[in-house]
């Protein structure tokens, strides 16, 4: 059983972990996502938490609601999923990193910037 | 909420001079899953009991929109009902029991109970006696959730089910049961498992209905800051529902917002059910520490 932390919603972790399944193309664009049923059943959730999940990546504009048919990838879903990740990471993460960098006085030259 | 398919008004209860159910009310609307919390002895059973007509109860009740006194029979033919003391017949077959069913109860279907145990790793030659325990319920959930009903009825259904069985019975549960409409009332006391399976909880303790309450209700109105020690005594001083200890640190869970200045000094988790559970329901030997003697409920 997935175990959920304590800091924010389930629904929300679950968007998120849907997300990244999402941008790693595990769903493909065009795809039908499984069932609220098969989710909740899989994550061990109620359907309501997995709906909203549902929701919340559909008011991202990732998912489609097709009636009666179910959730499905909108094209350019993944596209936009990375957009949105990059602008959080300039946001959020990029200021405290950089913060760090110049304290240590790492320069752009001095990372390794090839796959481990 | 007009079309509940619970409604529980001023319901009580009494085994003799004992009251078992306190003047309970609330209601169970479609296409919820809806858990029975309680230690042993706090009315689970009891509650069940009447649900279905097996307990007489004062007060009002409606389940499908009949009185479990008057329609009991009409009544146990519109829901799913597994009580705490479920057995299969041992020397029964499982493909028997469906043939059983089939004539016994008119919205059961025979095919769709097929389609369940398929799921499952029961075969229909299987005998009763052969099965493991998990195995006994699996089949058993696979029966009755053939029946054609807006309600389903589970009085501790993994009690003494290993990690895997609890798993594969609460996936049934959900994926074949639940569809929205229909709603499912489960007791347990193993509240950290279906915590995230449920919609509402309803907490009974001694007889009285503490909480009763959806679970996107309980995250609005309970708040639980996590918090360094060093706070520890302003917490306090708050008047928490609840301290206990979180990984890398205290917590205190407090019924309602704290103080601003309070929750400056935490950050806010989601309150988790299991602590709710230890925060509203004492065991009956802390609360009643001068009644020792006696009083052995039913």
């Amino acid at each position: 059983m997935p175990t959920w932390d304590q800091r924010s919603p389930i629904y929300q972790q679950l968007a998120d972990q849907l997300a990244a399944r999402l941008l790693d193309g595990e769903f493909c664009e065009g795809d039908a996502l499984p069932s609220v049923r098969a989710l909740a059943g899989l994550y061990m959730i109620n359907p309501l938490t997995v709906s909203r999940a549902l929701q919340a990546l559909d008011e991202d504009g990732l998912l489609d609601n097709r009636r009666g048919l179910g959730f499905f990838v909108r094209p350019g879903a993944r596209g936009r999923l990375r957009s949105m990740a990059r602008a959080r990471f300039l946001q959020d993460e990029w200021p405290p990193l950089r913060a760090r960098l110049i304290r240590l006085g790492l320069r752009p030259q001095d990372l390794n910037w090839e796959n481990p | 909420m007009s079309d509940a398919l619970i409604r529980a008004t001023a319901l009580s209860l009494d085994y003799g001079r004992k009251r078992a159910l306190d003047d309970l009310s609330f209601a169970i609307p479609p296409g919820r899953v809806v858990g029975l919390l309680g230690h042993n002895g706090a009315g689970k059973t009891s509650l069940m009991r009447a649900l279905v007509g097996m307990a007489s109860f004062s007060g009002g009740l409606q389940v499908l929109g009949q009185d479990p006194r008057r329609d009991r029979v009409a009544l146990l033919e519109q829901l799913a009902y597994i009580p705490d003391v479920a057995i299969l017949p041992r020397w029964a077959r499982v493909g028997e029991l469906v043939t059983l069913m089939a004539g016994m109860h008119p919205k059961f279907s025979a095919e769709r109970a097929r389609t369940l145990l398929r799921r499952t790793s029961v075969g229909l030659n299987d005998k009763v006696k052969t099965l493991s325990r998990g195995m006994v319920v699996q089949a058993h959930l696979a029966l009755v959730a053939a029946i054609d009903a807006r309600l389903m009825i589970l009085d501790e259904p993994t009690l003494g089910l290993d990690l895997l069985s609890r798993k594969a019975f609460y996936e049934m549960l959900i994926e074949e049961w639940c569809d929205g409409e229909r709603s499912v009332l489960v007791s347990t006391h193993q509240v950290e498992e279906v915590e995230n399976l449920l919609s509402d909880v309803l907490m009974l303790n001694e007889g009285q209905l503490v909480l009763a309450i959806s679970l996107q209700d309980l995250e609005q109105r309970f708040v639980a800051l996590s918090h360094d020690p060093s706070v520890a005594d302003a917490m306090a001083a708050a008047h928490p529902l609840l301290r206990y200890r979180v990984q890398g640190g205290s917590a205190a869970l407090f019924d309602g917002a704290p103080p601003p200045e309070v929750q400056a000094l935490g950050q806010r988790l989601r309150p988790s059910l299991a602590d709710l559970f230890v925060a509203l329901t004492r065991r009956p030997e802390i609360n009643r520490p001068n009644r020792a003697n006696g009083d052995q409920g039913a």
